[in-house]
């Protein structure tokens, strides 16, 4: 690995936890149920970065490639489900707030 | 056997969609598969490898059976079999029992392609399959409880998959492929080097989390006790054993290895989870969330044993795996036979129904015995065992509270038996009858296999649990 390279590398691995960690951020502070998904979805974003980085550091980009796209595929399908989760718990309360689905206790 | 157990429900699905059929019929079609799955691990001829040959033509997948997963499958089969009929007891529409069917086919594929599994990237794959049929299964019928608990579940375990991913993405970025021996290999090498450190922390993490241990506990009460009656008993029985225990397991045994401090970890976090899950159990009142805790307290149980870190502490560990998967499902049969019965799990509104259920209440009575770890029952065995493997790899001190835990097993479980089927008969109660039949007659034969795997468990561990793990 060349100087630049590692440098660069080095810029990949700060910013993927970073954004995992904005995203639990998100995740524990929000009052929005979207606001929630979303957070979710920046930790994704954070490991896709990863995984790429991975790839083209090792030199086996047509490797990862497969698996990022599965991922996606994947996150879609979670995601299409938290929609329903969210729809239905919006027929229920009419409204996003976080305090409606917090009534389960220990 | 392994190609065709995780293509034929996927297959099924896809025949009882298009066109789409009645519910009766997916619902026969995936009590046939759970059928053809126990026997199939038993008799390979049974057309399995006919079917995984034709498969073969098209796909190659990455697959291989070990003992381990031979247990998984058997508890699948037995745990999907057993829900199947439960939820029928409570489907009122033809739909419900349609979409359930081919959910549990769906979920079914996803374990047995998980226990199948020989990279790490597979693994995560199946289990997302698993997990999105699960957070479907529980919010099934739009309750707001259960729309809660699924919530939690699905944000709560979303986030244990991405840190999962995080250190799939730290693996490959080291050993350059997935797949479990590569990474073992290059695991070696690397020992003491901080990115694998961190990997496989976040690995344990997250499969912690997934398992419902303590104090990653939050999410599994809500989703146990809220989901409908006949997934929960897939849900204790089966998936989180599997998301969470299995991958463990197999982390450990073929990866990563037990090294001082992941054992330190597993010793500590299994302790506490059978202490404290143990005693919030005692607190509850209703009746699906006392199994729902107990089950934390039993998974404990697993997880310490995983922490003596030897052969014999992964076999007890895959024992315990096996008989909490028998014992948990007859728990929630009979909870759901009782909410079947009365409309309500309030412990402190029943009293005396074991007069009105005696096979109910007498079940339920050998259930608690079996968790408690009374011989003759299968849950001494493995309990013996789990004492038996801390104290051979000196953890003395673990292997004494494990026995203790015991008596903790038995004041919740006692007080619960004594709320609802012992004592004076609620004058409420009087119209009462004994669950349908498809209701007792499981709980009468997953009670056979808790008494049956107790007694001729030389056997089971002879021929099932000991070759798993390589000792002769």
């Amino acid at each position: 690995m060349s100087y630049e390279s590692l440098v660069l590398f080095k810029l990949y691995l700060i910013t993927a936890p970073l954004l995992f960690v904005v995203g639990i951020y998100a995740v524990i502070t929000t009052r929005n149920i979207i606001a929630m998904i979303i957070g979710l979805e920046i930790m994704t974003k954070g490991v896709t970065i990863l995984l790429a980085a991975a790839g083209y550091f090792n030199g086996k980009p047509q490797l990862v490639e497969p698996l990022i796209i599965t991922m996606i595929v994947v996150e879609v399908v979670i995601l299409m489900i938290s929609a329903g989760y969210i729809i239905n718990i919006v027929k229920k309360h009419n409204s996003l707030d976080v305090s409606n689905i917090n009534k389960l206790k220990g | 056997m392994t190609v065709s157990l995780i293509f034929v429900p996927l297959i099924l699905v896809i025949m009882l969609n298009i066109p789409r059929l009645s519910g009766k019929t997916a619902y026969y079609t995936a009590l046939a598969f759970f059928v053809w799955q126990f026997f199939s691990v038993f008799f390979p001829f049974l057309g399995s490898q006919q079917i995984a040959d034709l498969i073969g033509k098209f796909f190659t997948l990455n697959v291989y059976a070990d003992g381990i997963s031979k247990i998984m499958i058997i508890s699948a089969a037995i745990v999907g079999f057993v829900s199947l009929i439960t939820s029928k007891v409570f489907s009122k529409y033809d739909s419900r029992l349609f979409s359930l069917s081919n959910l549990m086919l769906l979920a079914a594929a996803g374990i047995n392609g998980l226990v199948f599994a020989k990279d790490i990237f597979t693994m995560y794959v199946f289990i997302e399959v698993i997990a999105a049929a699960s957070y479907i299964l529980i919010s099934m019928d739009k309750k707001e409880g259960a729309l809660e608990g699924g919530f939690k579940y699905l944000i709560i375990s979303s986030i244990a998959t991405v840190m999962m991913l995080f250190s799939i993405a730290l693996f490959f970025l080291v050993a350059g492929s997935t797949g479990l021996t590569e990474i073992s290999a290059v695991l070696n090498d690397f020992s003491g080097n901080t990115i694998v450190l961190a990997a496989i922390m976040l690995f344990i993490t997250a499969l912690l989390i997934k398992g419902g241990l303590i104090p990653f506990h939050a999410w599994l009460s809500g989703a146990y006790a809220e989901a409908p009656a006949g997934v929960s008993v897939f849900l204790g029985g089966i998936v989180t054993k599997t998301t969470g225990i299995f991958v463990l397991i197999r982390f450990l045994y073929s990866v990563a290895g037990f090294s001082g401090n992941i054992k330190a970890v597993l010793l500590i976090v299994g302790a506490l989870s059978i202490v404290i899950g143990a005693l919030i159990a005692v607190t509850q009142k209703d009746f699906k969330r006392v199994l729902a805790y107990s089950s934390i307290s039993q998974v404990g149980y697993i997880v310490l044993a995983l922490g003596a870190g030897t052969a014999f502490g992964i076999a007890a560990a895959l024992f315990h795996v096996f008989n909490h998967a028998i014992f948990k499902s007859l728990l929630f049969i009979n909870s759901a036979s009782v909410e079947k019965q009365t409309g309500r799990l309030d412990v402190d509104s029943f009293g005396g129904l074991g007069y009105k259920m005696p096979v109910t209440s007498g079940t339920t009575a050998i259930a608690f015995l079996s968790a408690a770890g009374i011989p003759p029952f299968s849950g001494f065995w493995s309990k013996l065992l789990i004492v038996l493997a801390l104290w051979s790899a000196n953890c003395k001190g673990f292997a004494v509270l494990a026995v203790l835990a015991s008596l903790f097993t038995m004041a919740y479980f006692l007080t619960l038996q004594k709320k609802v089927f012992f004592g004076e008969l609620n004058p409420k109660l009087e119209g009462i009858n004994e669950a349908p039949l498809s209701l007792t007659l499981s709980a009468m034969v997953l009670c056979a296999l808790t008494i049956g795997v107790g007694l001729f468990f030389p056997y089971v561990i002879k021929i099932l649990i000991f070759p798993a793990v390589g000792i002769i």
